[in-house]
C-alpha cells in the first residue's frame, strides 16, 4: 500500500469535525505546491525545537558545490516519546529529501519524504539511540 | 503492504475492545446521558487526594477518532454497537475512514509533513472509548445553527481581514502567531494527535491543568469564587471551579472579543466543563457550551480522557516560531515579483 | 556581699550571655520557623508568590540610572537595587566577561525577554509578576504570569532531560523544610537579568525554597557554569506571598506585544 500522508488543512475543519492534526500550520502559505525539490544531502545539524523541528543539511550540487538546505519537520514530542533523542539524528548521515521549497524562495523545504539512501523512513521503527538508531546504522555501510 | 501494519494490529484491536469492557456501564448509557450522572464500574471508587478531594491527578490523552459532530447518515444514534466500534477500528487502520480518508485519498499530492519524522503511529489512534458516535451529546450530535447576528458577525471580521491575509502578522491567525494554539484551546475538543497531553495537578483549593501544545496552564480555584472583573477579557477567560460530589465543575467566562472564540461565539462564550474520574484509567471530560449571541440554545459535549504515560514535554512555540516569518516572507517575494512582471 | 551571691550573678549573666550569643548565631543561620504540613505531610509550599526586589534588572547592586526610552521618562528609568548576589561578584572567565559588557551595550535589542520568550530558571522566580505553587505528592507544579511559563518539578527518583528546552528539567527533593531543585538542561538562549549577564547550554541550578514565615520564602539559587564562570555563585532573596483573599495568576500573553518589533519589517510595503 502506497505509503499515505496526513494533509494539514485550515478550513477544512467542519469536514473533519474534529480538529486536524496540522491545524496551527497553512503549509500553502510557507511552501509552495508548484517548486516540488528533491535533495540528497548529509546532516550538518538537527534543531529539535517546537513549533517545527529544522534538519539542517550539506546538499552537493553536480558540479560539486555544496549548498546548506533546511528542511521544516513538526513538534519533536512525539519523537522524544519513542525514546529519541537530540543525540538520534546523527550529523554526517545522508538523507533524501522530497519536498517542497518555501515561498520565499529561500533554500528552506518541507519534506513530503524523508528517506535514508536505503529508502528506509527515517526514525522509523521508533528505536532509541544506542539500540539500533536508524542513522547510526545507515552511516555504517 | 504499508509500513504501519504491525503484527500486533488483531492485539490492538482486541486490547479496544477489553477497554470497552471496562467502560461498559458509561456506555450503555441513554441518550441525554449529560442529565446523569456518570457511573464508575462496579466495586471501584474514587482514589481521593491527601486532602479529601477526588484524585484527577496524572497525565491524560484526548486523543480520539471520533468526530465532534456525527456524520451524515448515522441519523439519531449515539452509542456504536460493539461490532460497529470494532469494524470502525478496522477501517481506520486500513486508512478507510479518518483524515486520511477524507482528505489524503482526495489530494494524495497535497502538502504535507513526513508522518514517520514525527514518530506517529496511526495504529495508535483511537475512538472514544465510550463508543459514542459523536463528541456532542443528544439525538441530533451537531452543533446548533448560528443565529443570524452570529454570523452576520464573523462575516464583518472577516471582510475586514479579506484582501489583506499577508499584510502583517496582524492579520495571520492566532496559531501562526503562536499566540492561541487550536489544540489549547477551551474547551479541549479532542483531535487525533496523541501529542497533547495533558497534565492535572491538585493542590489544596486548586487544580492546575497543564495543556502541552503552547504549555497553556490553567490554575483553577475549587473556592467558587466569584470570576474576575468584567472589564478583565482573556484569550482562555477565566476560570472558576467547584466540587459537585465526585465532579469537577469548571465555569469559564470573560472571554475576548478580540477574536472569533469557539465555533464562532463571541466575547459573551459561557463554558461550563465537568471532570468526572470513572476508572483508574478515564476521567469523563463533558463540556456545555452556551452564548446566546451565537447559538439559540446551549450544546454538550462528552470526551473520555485516557490516563498515558508521561512526561509532558516543553513545547515553546514563539520561541522557536519561524512559521509567521517564512510566510511574511513568501507573500512579500511574491508581490515582489508580481511587481517586477507588471514593471515589465 | 556574700560570695554565693556574687556567685549566682556570675552564672546569670554567663547564661544569659550564652542565650544571646546563641540567639545571635541562629537568626543569621537556620529560620527556627516550621512551616505547616500538607495533608500528605510536606512542608506547605502551595501559595501565590513574588519577589520584592530589581534583581530582574541587574543582579548585582546598581544605582538608578537612565532607562532605554526617553519619551518613557521616569516610567521605565532603571530603579536602584541592593543587589541579590552572595559577594556581589558574578566571577566571569575573561571571555565571558567582555561578552557580558556586550550584551549590557545591547540589552535592549538582545535580551530575551524583550521579545517575550520564556526566561529560564532562575530568572523566572525574580521577574516582576507573581507565580503560583501548586504542590502534589508526586509532583509540583510553578506556573508563571509571565509568558504563561511553567514548570513541572519530578518530586520522585530524578529523570534525564531528552533534550533542551527554555525551562530545563527540574528534579526536587525535601531536605527538612527545604524544597532542594535540581534544574539541568536549560538551552544558552536565556539571561539572568536585563543588565546582560548570561550563561551556556552548561548551566546546572540548585534552587532552594525555605519557609520563613506563614507569608514568607527564603529563595537561594547556585549557579554553576565551566563555560561562562570561573567558579560556581549564588544569588539570594526572600519570596513574599500575594495575600489577598482573591490572588490569582492572570493572563500574561506577551508574545503579541513583541511581534511588531520582530516581524514589523515584514510587513506589505504601501503601494505594493
Amino acid at each position: 500500500m502506497r505509503t499515505r500522508l496526513l494533509v494539514p488543512v485550515i478550513g477544512v475543519g467542519l469536514l473533519l469535525a474534529a480538529v486536524p492534526l496540522w491545524a496551527h500550520h497553512a503549509f500553502a502559505a510557507e511552501f509552495d505546491i508548484n517548486r516540488p525539490v528533491v535533495l540528497r544531502g548529509t546532516v550538518t545539524k538537527w534543531l529539535v525545537t517546537n513549533p517545527h523541528s529544522w534538519i539542517h543539511i550539506d546538499v552537493k550540487a553536480p558540479d560539486g558545490t555544496v549548498v546548506p538546505w533546511a528542511i521544516e519537520g513538526g513538534s519533536p514530542n512525539s519523537l522524544y516519546r519513542l525514546g529519541f533523542t537530540k543525540e538520534s539524528l546523527v550529523p554526517g548521515t545522508e538523507i533524501v529529501v522530497d519536498g517542497f521549497q518555501a515561498k520565499d524562495l529561500s533554500n528552506k523545504a518541507v519534506g513530503k519524504n524523508i528517506t535514508l539512501p536505503s529508502g528506509k523512513k527515517l526514525f522509523l521503527g521508533g528505536s532509541a539511540p544506542g539500540a539500533n538508531g536508524d542513522g547510526a546504522e545507515e552511516q555504517k555501510r | 503492504m504499508s509500513h504501519r501494519w504491525h503484527p500486533s494490529t488483531a492485539a490492538l484491536a482486541t486490547a479496544i475492545l477489553l477497554l470497552l469492557f471496562v467502560q461498559g456501564p458509561v456506555a450503555g448509557q441513554t441518550a441525554s446521558s449529560t442529565t446523569k450522572r456518570p457511573t464508575a464500574g462496579k466495586g471501584w471508587t474514587t482514589p481521593r487526594t491527601p486532602d479529601g478531594k477526588p484524585d484527577l491527578e496524572g497525565i491524560w490523552t484526548n486523543a480520539t477518532l471520533t468526530p465532534l459532530e456525527r456524520r451524515k447518515g448515522v441519523g439519531t444514534k449515539e452509542f456504536y454497537t460493539d461490532q460497529e466500534f470494532a469494524e470502525l477500528a478496522r477501517r481506520v487502520r486500513n486508512g478507510d475512514v479518518g483524515e486520511e480518508a477524507d482528505i489524503g485519498a482526495a489530494a494524495p499530492q497535497a502538502l504535507r509533513y513526513d508522518l514517520s519524522l514525527y514518530g506517529f503511529d496511526l495504529t495508535k489512534a483511537t475512538f472514544a472509548s465510550n463508543k459514542r458516535t459523536s463528541l456532542i451529546v443528544g439525538p441530533e450530535g451537531v452543533v446548533p445553527p448560528m443565529l443570524p447576528e452570529a454570523i452576520k458577525r464573523n462575516a464583518e471580521i472577516a471582510a475586514k481581514n479579506k484582501g489583506h491575509e499577508f499584510d502583517g502578522h496582524e492579520n495571520r491567525p492566532l496559531q501562526e502567531r503562536c499566540i492561541l494554539l487550536g489544540q489549547e484551546r477551551l474547551p479541549m475538543v479532542a483531535s487525533a494527535n496523541d501529542n497533547n497531553l495533558l497534565q492535572i495537578v491538585q493542590g489544596p483549593g486548586w487544580v492546575a491543568m497543564l495543556h502541552e501544545i503552547n504549555h497553556h496552564t490553567r490554575v483553577i480555584p475549587t473556592d467558587a469564587r466569584p470570576h474576575v472583573a468584567p472589564t478583565i477579557r482573556q484569550w482562555q477567560g477565566d476560570s472558576v471551579g467547584r466540587w459537585e460530589g465526585n465532579t469537577l465543575v469548571v465555569d469559564t467566562t470573560n472571554f475576548t472579543g478580540l477574536t472569533v472564540n469557539f465555533r464562532g461565539s463571541g466575547e459573551k462564550l459561557h463554558l461550563v466543563e465537568r471532570f468526572t474520574r470513572i476508572s483508574n484509567d478515564t476521567i469523563l471530560y463533558q463540556f456545555t457550551v452556551d452564548d446566546p449571541t451565537t447559538w439559540a440554545r446551549p450544546w454538550t459535549a462528552e470526551i473520555p480522557l485516557t490516563k498515558t504515560e508521561g512526561p509532558v514535554y516543553e513545547w515553546a512555540c514563539h520561541e522557536g516560531n519561524t512559521m509567521i516569518s517564512n510566510i511574511l516572507r513568501g507573500a512579500r517575494v511574491a508581490e515582489d515579483e508580481a511587481a517586477r512582471k507588471t514593471a515589465k | 556581699m556574700p560570695r554565693w551571691f556574687s556567685d549566682s550573678i556570675l552564672i546569670r549573666v554567663a547564661v544569659v550571655g550564652f542565650v544571646c550569643l546563641a540567639a545571635t548565631s541562629a537568626v543569621g543561620q537556620t529560620p527556627t520557623y516550621r512551616a505547616p504540613r500538607t495533608a500528605g505531610g510536606k512542608p506547605d509550599l502551595n501559595g501565590i508568590w513574588q519577589a520584592l526586589n530589581t534583581a530582574n534588572w541587574d543582579l548585582q547592586g546598581h544605582a538608578a540610572g537612565a532607562g532605554p526610552v526617553p519619551s518613557l521618562g521616569a516610567v521605565f528609568a532603571t530603579p536602584p537595587g541592593l543587589g541579590v548576589v552572595e559577594g556581589d561578584e558574578i566571577p566571569y572567565l575573561p571571555q565571558a566577561a567582555a561578552k557580558k559588557k556586550q550584551n549590557q551595550a545591547s540589552w535592549v535589542m538582545l535580551d530575551p525577554e524583550v521579545k517575550c520568550y520564556l526566561p529560564g530558571v532562575p530568572r523566572a522566580t525574580y521577574l516582576p509578576y507573581p507565580f503560583q505553587i501548586v504542590q502534589s505528592q508526586n509532583v509540583i507544579m510553578i506556573s508563571y504570569e509571565y509568558a504563561g511559563a511553567v514548570r513541572v518539578i519530578n518530586m520522585q527518583a530524578p529523570t534525564k532531560a531528552p533534550a533542551e528546552s527554555w525551562m530545563g528539567w527540574s528534579n526536587g527533593h525535601w531536605e527538612g523544610d527545604t524544597l532542594v531543585i535540581d534544574v539541568t538542561s536549560q538551552n544558552d538562549e536565556t539571561w539572568f537579568d536585563r543588565a546582560g549577564n548570561f550563561h551556556s547550554d552548561a548551566l546546572h541550578v540548585v534552587e532552594r525554597y525555605t519557609p520563613l514565615g506563614a507569608d514568607t520564602l527564603s529563595y537561594e539559587a547556585t549557579i554553576e557554569d565551566s563555560k561562562v564562570f570561573s567558579r560556581p555563585w549564588k544569588i539570594s532573596m526572600p519570596l513574599y506571598r500575594r495575600v489577598e483573599k482573591n490572588a490569582r495568576l492572570l493572563e500574561f500573553r506577551c508574545v503579541e506585544f513583541a511581534e511588531e518589533l520582530l516581524y514589523g519589517h515584514l510587513r506589505k510595503k504601501p503601494g505594493n
